[in-house]
């Protein structure tokens, strides 16, 4: 008996540790894991910035987090009352108040520089993107123009809107509304951008992996707010030409061949 | 002399047994700054009830997917009634509440500079705050464009019912009873300060007070213009918020002008709650108290700067500035968690009920200021605004700060207002069902947010996989609703037959001078002024030995 339940627990400690070990070979999805918070992997150029931001300041903030919950325990735990002297009654310590005011403003500036330089690459516009597609919308649904070839998929109530658009290509979205605001957002894409009426939003996005992902609205737009899905559908520049040459010849037929597709599962 | 003063008769013996009738009369034409406290404390306490419950009806409908128990046009009312009470009618009357009953008490003053300008204040309030809660009783329903209001949503064409426009009014009114009271207090502040009470000896509630009435000052009227706007152009034919003209981003530029020095209007006074409770109860001074000072007035003029962090999805402002001057918000808020922690090292610690809420706020707050520091970063923002991640967020800094630090205070200073302890066994159950049901509420919405789940949704779908989370932040959301009955228990029957207070001073190490005077205080306050030679006037009165010992600089210990 003692035999079968020493070598179980040895078991499990070689267990443990490979596990361990076999974690800690992969710092980067140890690092991922801890501190991504539910965050969908990155799957366009401009997330993989975000992304890398976020994870950086989680790291930073878990680490000062801790840090001063240890002190707040430290001091909770270690000065409980333990009898009927008062304390020194120190109100004033120079080089701790200067320490505890320094340190904080040097974690800000280096999480601001990240920040900084990010922001720049992830609203960086060129001169001349692949492609151009217009976003419009509108209680409660939404519309994709793809301008250059002048067709365009709007949404039914039944029916989201799905927007179709080639991987490895620079995509400009040009947004606006005609009623109320909206925000476009694609989980996936760690990214959104509000959609306002009387006014022009422009930004640039570049996906990298092929798939189908979900998009909400993220504005309060009205009584139907919670209905404003949509769906962007990434496919290779062939298919893509296909899908245009489909919607241009007619609309309605190639919008319900790729919800067929979808059904079925292929991508 | 004495002969003459001895044949009157007593206050409390001239009409020996007052009927409901007088007490009410007394009620609403009362202008005592204790009373009108008090008034504003339970106010505001029946709001958050109010308030509480139609968070509850979210929590419930969001259990499971799909709508089981309201519409979306219902669900939309409750969220912007939700907020708008919370931020309006809750938070900023229980910090006057405490102001209007402590802040004169602390630095000796007799009254308010102004105390029927008090009275009316209060009035404002409450009847302002009902004609916002009077649109559930139209046919229509409540304002359902949440409490921000965005244009165009806001206009008569999108938002065609009453329940808007009482809503509108209602705020102007209750505002306009804000900013009185915030002249008030500034004046009271400035010219009532008994003599010794230099500004740097003031208590740091009193210091808190004094910038949040400043911020309310400069914040308040620019909310009140753009709501008077929408209403001129809701039924005036005004175009102020047009979107041919820029409206929409015109709209939250005020708005958030407004909205974000409001954080702060709701979380200074708090702040300056738990700096009061924590000393007392570490039998210490504030530590770094000139440095928490001016970290308040810091965070105050700071405040003014980040409005458009708000923004940073609109594509519509200035991304670098603001996010600076957001990350930088988070060092004088840093120096004040350092403050506090200062306080409690190398003291003798006890744990009673308004400590237990201090070290919960430290606790929730901290959690809530770091991911308000990750939302500095625009880039971060793009993905979780607008999302759970900002609803968790925000209810761990507003929760944090205003309700723990309210209900510290109500801990704390329940014997000064009534004479009565609060039941003290009672109180650890109130907090420790409230912590944590809480941190389970809102804990896991940090990934409900992250994982893509949108605010302001009635519904969500099983395939999204939100399901498991919502379900738990339900069941948290009962439990810290239930958590309530203990304290609303607590302070009738304590009210009643609670332990008497004992002498002027009953948690032994009180600082400030409503320490110094009975509990609960006469009529004017004070009959003998203690004197006042450093910020803790109580303690040096009730501990003569020990105010020589207190050191300027640096002690051995601490090098």
């Amino acid at each position: 008996m003692r035999t079968t339940s020493s070598s179980t627990l040895r078991l499990a400690l070689v267990a443990g540790a490979a596990a361990l070990l076999t974690s800690a070979c992969d710092g980067r999805q140890l690092y991922e894991n801890t501190f991504s918070l539910g965050w969908p992997k990155p799957v366009t150029t401009q997330a993989e910035v975000i992304y890398e931001i976020w994870l950086g300041s989680m790291a930073a903030g878990t680490v000062v987090g801790l840090s001063v919950l240890a002190l707040i325990f430290w001091a909770v735990v270690r000065y409980r009352k333990s009898g009927e002297e008062l304390p020194r009654q120190v109100r004033y310590n120079l080089p701790i108040e200067v320490l505890y005011t320094v340190v904080p403003f040097v974690i800000i500036a280096v999480l601001f520089f990240y920040t900084a330089v990010g922001e720049n690459k992830v609203n960086k516009l060129t001169k001349n993107p692949d492609v151009t597609i217009g976003i419009v919308g509108f209680q409660w649904n939404w519309q994709f123009n793809y301008l250059a070839d002048k067709v365009q998929v709007t949404g039914q109530p039944s029916q989201p809107a799905q927007l179709v658009i080639p991987s490895g290509k620079r995509i400009r979205f040009v947004q606006t509304s005609p009623d109320v605001i909206h925000s476009w957002w694609v989980p996936s894409f760690l990214f959104k951008r509000d959609v306002v009426p009387g006014r022009l939003n422009t930004f640039e996005i570049t996906v990298k992996k092929e798939g189908t992902y979900v998009g909400r609205c993220a504005e309060l737009c009205g009584e139907k707010h919670d209905r404003m899905n949509f769906s962007v559908r990434v496919v290779s520049q062939t298919d893509y030409d296909t899908y245009i040459a489909g919607l241009k010849a007619d609309p309605n037929a190639a919008a319900n061949a790729l919800s067929a597709a979808l059904t079925s599962g292929s991508n | 002399m004495t002969l003459i003063l001895d044949a009157a008769p007593p206050i409390a013996n001239r009409r020996p047994n007052p009927g409901p009738g007088a007490k009410i009369v007394k009620i609403v034409t009362t202008t005592d700054h204790k009373t009108i406290g008090l008034m504003y404390l339970v106010t505001a306490f029946v709001f958050f009830l109010f308030s509480g419950g139609l968070a509850e009806i979210m929590r419930a409908e969001l259990a499971r997917p799909a709508l089981q128990f309201v519409s979306q046009e219902q669900y939309n009312q409750l969220f912007t009634m939700h907020g708008t009470i919370m931020m309006f009618l809750v938070a900023p009357p229980l910090a006057f509440g405490f102001a209007n009953f402590i802040m004169p008490l602390q630095i000796g003053a007799p009254d308010m500079s102004f105390p029927r300008l008090n009275a009316f204040g209060y009035w404002l309030y409450l009847f302002g705050g009902l004609t916002v809660v009077a649109g559930f009783l139209t046919p229509d329903g409540a304002a359902a464009f949440g409490w921000f209001a965005y244009a165009p949503l806001n206009d008569v064409i999108h938002s065609p019912n009453l329940g808007s426009d009482l809503w509108i009014v209602g705020l102007i009114t209750a505002g306009l009873g804000t900013i009185l009271g915030a002249v008030n207090f500034i004046t009271t502040i400035l010219t009532l300060r008994a003599p010794g009470m230099t500004m740097f000896r003031m208590p740091i509630f009193t210091w808190n007070m004094l910038v949040t009435s400043i911020l309310v000052l400069m914040a308040f009227p620019v909310l009140t213009a753009a709501l008077f706007a929408l209403e001129a152009d809701r039924h005036l034919g005004a175009h102020v918020f047009d979107v041919q003209n820029g409206g929409a981003i015109l709209w939250q530029h005020l708005f958030w002008f407004f909205g974000h020095p409001e954080v702060y209007i709701i979380a200074l006074p708090f702040f300056g709650v738990v700096s009061e409770v924590i000393p007392v109860f570490s039998r210490k001074p504030m530590f770094g108290y000139k440095g928490l000072v001016f970290a308040t007035i810091a965070i105050g003029a700071l405040s003014m700067t980040v409005w458009a962090h708000h923004m940073f999805a609109t594509g519509a402002v200035l991304l670098p500035f603001f996010s600076f001057m957001s990350f930088l918000i988070a060092v004088p808020t840093g120096v004040k968690f350092f403050n506090w922690i200062g306080t409690m090292w190398r003291g003798q610690l006890t744990f009673e009920t308004p400590m237990l809420f201090c070290v919960g706020f430290l606790f929730t707050f901290l959690l809530g200021g770091i991911t308000g520091v990750l939302l500095a970063s625009p880039p971060i923002d793009f993905h979780v605004t607008d999302t759970y991640f900002v609803v968790a967020h925000f209810h761990y800094v507003v929760f944090g700060t205003a309700i723990f630090g309210a209900f510290a205070g109500a801990y704390f200073w329940f014997p000064k207002m009534t004479g009565r302890m609060l039941n003290d066994r009672l109180g650890k159950v109130h907090f420790w069902s409230l912590f944590v049901g809480f941190h389970l509420t809102f804990g896991v919405q940090h990934w409900l947010g992250g994982e893509g789940m949108p605010r302001r949704v009635a519904d969500y779908y099983a395939s999204d996989g939100f399901t498991t989370l919502n379900t738990i932040s339900s069941i948290g959301a009962f439990a810290l609703g239930l958590s309530t009955l203990p304290f609303i228990y607590n302070v009738i029957v304590s009210y009643r037959r609670g332990e008497k207070a004992v002498g002027d001073d009953p948690w032994g190490f009180g600082n400030s001078l409503e320490w110094a005077t009975s509990c609960p205080p006469p009529r004017h306050n004070f009959v003998t002024m203690p004197r006042i030679r450093s910020e803790r006037p109580a303690f040096d009165l009730h501990y003569p030995a020990a105010a020589g010992r207190i050191d300027m600089h640096a002690t051995p210990e601490l090098r």
